[in-house]
């Protein structure tokens, strides 16, 4: 190492770089992950009934209804509710609100939870289909979104990967490179006195892996610190910012980072002896 | 003579040639053979392939066509695994003597036997009783910086003998010694070769080589042009260095 020093400070500082760089593209996929569940138990489907449904007939619908799999819940919304309810989201909109309580123009409806956002489009078509509803609404459009920018995240997040990788194997490469030569001496006397391939190799592998896990080690503190700080401020701001937990992600991102530091590490090294060490 | 055959043949060298990539043959259609326990100077000029033999011994170098035989090994088709298994029965020593600057005449000796997995008592006791052997049990603590020429070669000759090799392979090993020093590293082989080691020495030193009274191959061109049980340097030209003789075609 103390040949090297220079060296290895740059290669731990790289490797440290883009497990950084991989261990937020993690985070942020977690979350991703995280809100996309909680937007999932959370999608609904909403549906009007025609106003010449009697309200017993609702009733039973509803209880029909509720039966049906992937149904999580059913919440009935009778026209007057709907009224103050709309009355309560715009409230100074007065013309609006006198206009309609001379003669209530909304009609009963309900609200479908299910457990998967996926159950929501099947439903839809099906009470599309029965003449007793008159309206199906739903969002299916978030939760699509969601899943897309989840993927082009992954994605995207891959390329980037793949190039720091590389830049990283490189550069632990060079600097075990640089150990190699500057061990060349006791390296060709070792090879002269009948030493194994092995016994030689392995100080270097180790060194390898040694830097890749310091790299590890940096990456690791800089976003858990990151993460914790984000977290705080964001309960501030909002009060239930759908975040994943910190442990959740503390575990993440010590795994992630951990095993690419090994991996780099190793694989580097192996580049480096590669061609270096033949007998 | 020699047998030919059998048990005491430990070196022996078949029909070997060697051409390097550029083109140049170090050696042409050498065949010989040394049993167990000789001790051998070769001899010739610059170029001659005396280094090349020595490198083919230590698996440094392949031959491009023949067969070198090395106690059970054949050097022409050795595994990459079983290298270092052969070189565990050889000692090298070079003119150039290639000691590891940072670490003194005890962990230059040491290093041989912690590189090969001695264990850590074998090597407290037999590392003082090796510099004991080339007198310099008193210089342990000194790097090699500090030390003449001649006690740079031997801390090299202690080194190649640690770990008890069966044979000596020494390339020019006084060629940069006044022939005092160089008589007494030419001595110090003998030693080893009389506790059973077989030694093989490529030398220019005619001097040594006359005195010594053994058995002497002599290159030329990269042939083996003579070998005689108890020879002399040249005989042809006794009174005119063997190197002078012809134009080297290696530095």
């Amino acid at each position: 190492m103390r040949h090297t020093g220079w060296m290895s400070v740059a290669s731990v500082l790289t490797v440290s770089v883009a497990l950084f760089v991989l261990a937020v593209f993690g985070v942020l996929s977690i979350n991703l992950e995280h809100a996309a569940t909680a937007l999932d138990r959370q999608v609904e489907l909403q549906a009007y009934f025609k106003p010449t449904m009697k309200s017993s007939a609702e009733q039973a619908f509803l209880a029909r209804l509720k039966r049906e799999p992937g149904v999580r819940r059913v919440v009935f919304v009778s026209k007057t509710e709907a009224l103050s309810q709309l009355k309560k989201e715009f409230p100074h909109d007065t013309t609006l609100w006198q206009l309609i309580s001379q003669g209530n123009p909304l009609l009963d409806g309900f609200q479908v939870y299910t457990n998967r956002a996926g159950e929501i489009p099947p439903l839809a078509r099906m009470l599309r289909k029965n003449p007793d509803v008159g309206q199906v609404v739903y969002q299916a459009t978030v939760v699509s979104r969601l899943t897309v920018v989840t993927r082009i995240l992954r994605d995207g997040g891959y390329v980037v990967e793949g190039l720091l990788a590389f830049a990283t194997l490189f550069i632990i490469a060079n600097t075990i490179r640089l150990g190699v030569f500057a061990r060349r001496r006791e390296i060709a006397v070792m090879k002269l006195v009948g030493a194994t391939d092995w016994f030689i190799r392995w100080p270097f592998l180790l060194e390898g892996i040694y830097l890749g896990l310091m790299g590890a080690v940096l990456a690791s503190v800089a976003v858990i610190v990151g993460y914790h700080w984000v977290f705080q401020t964001a309960a501030h701001v909002v009060a239930f910012f759908p975040l994943a937990g910190v442990t959740v992600v503390e575990r993440s991102t010590v795994e992630t980072t951990g095993a690419g530091g090994m991996a780099v590490g190793l694989l580097g090294s192996l580049w480096a002896l590669r061609r270096f060490l033949k007998v | 003579m020699h047998r030919i055959w059998g048990d005491a043949v430990i070196i022996r060298f078949e029909t070997v040639t060697k051409r390097y990539p550029n083109g140049h043959v170090a050696l042409e259609d050498v065949s010989l053979t040394i049993p167990r326990g000789e001790f051998v100077f070769v001899v010739g000029p610059s170029g001659a392939g005396k280094s090349s033999l020595i490198r083919l011994l230590y698996h440094e170098e392949v031959p491009t066509s023949g067969e070198v035989y090395v106690d059970q090994f054949r050097l022409g088709r050795l595994r990459r695994r079983q290298v270092p298994r052969l070189r565990r029965l050889l000692g090298v020593v070079f003119q150039d003597v290639r000691l590891l600057p940072d670490r003194n005449v005890y962990q230059n000796v040491a290093f041989a036997m912690q590189v090969v997995e001695a264990s850590p008592r074998d090597i407290k006791k037999r590392v003082p009783q090796v510099l004991d052997l080339v007198g310099l049990h008193d210089r342990s603590h000194h790097f090699p910086h500090q030390l003449s020429g001649g006690e740079q070669q031997r801390v090299g000759l202690a080194r190649a003998l640690v770990n008890n090799p069966h044979y000596l392979l020494a390339d020019e090993p006084t060629g940069n010694l006044d022939p005092e020093t160089a008589e007494g590293i030419v001595k110090l082989l003998a030693e080893i070769n009389r506790r059973g080691a077989t030694v093989v020495m490529a030398t220019h030193a005619r001097d040594i080589v006359n005195r010594m009274n053994r058995r002497v191959l002599a290159m030329e061109g990269g042939r083996l042009v003579r070998d005689e049980a108890r020879g002399r340097y040249g005989l042809d030209t006794p009174e005119r260095p063997a190197w002078l003789s012809t134009v080297s075609h290696e530095a």
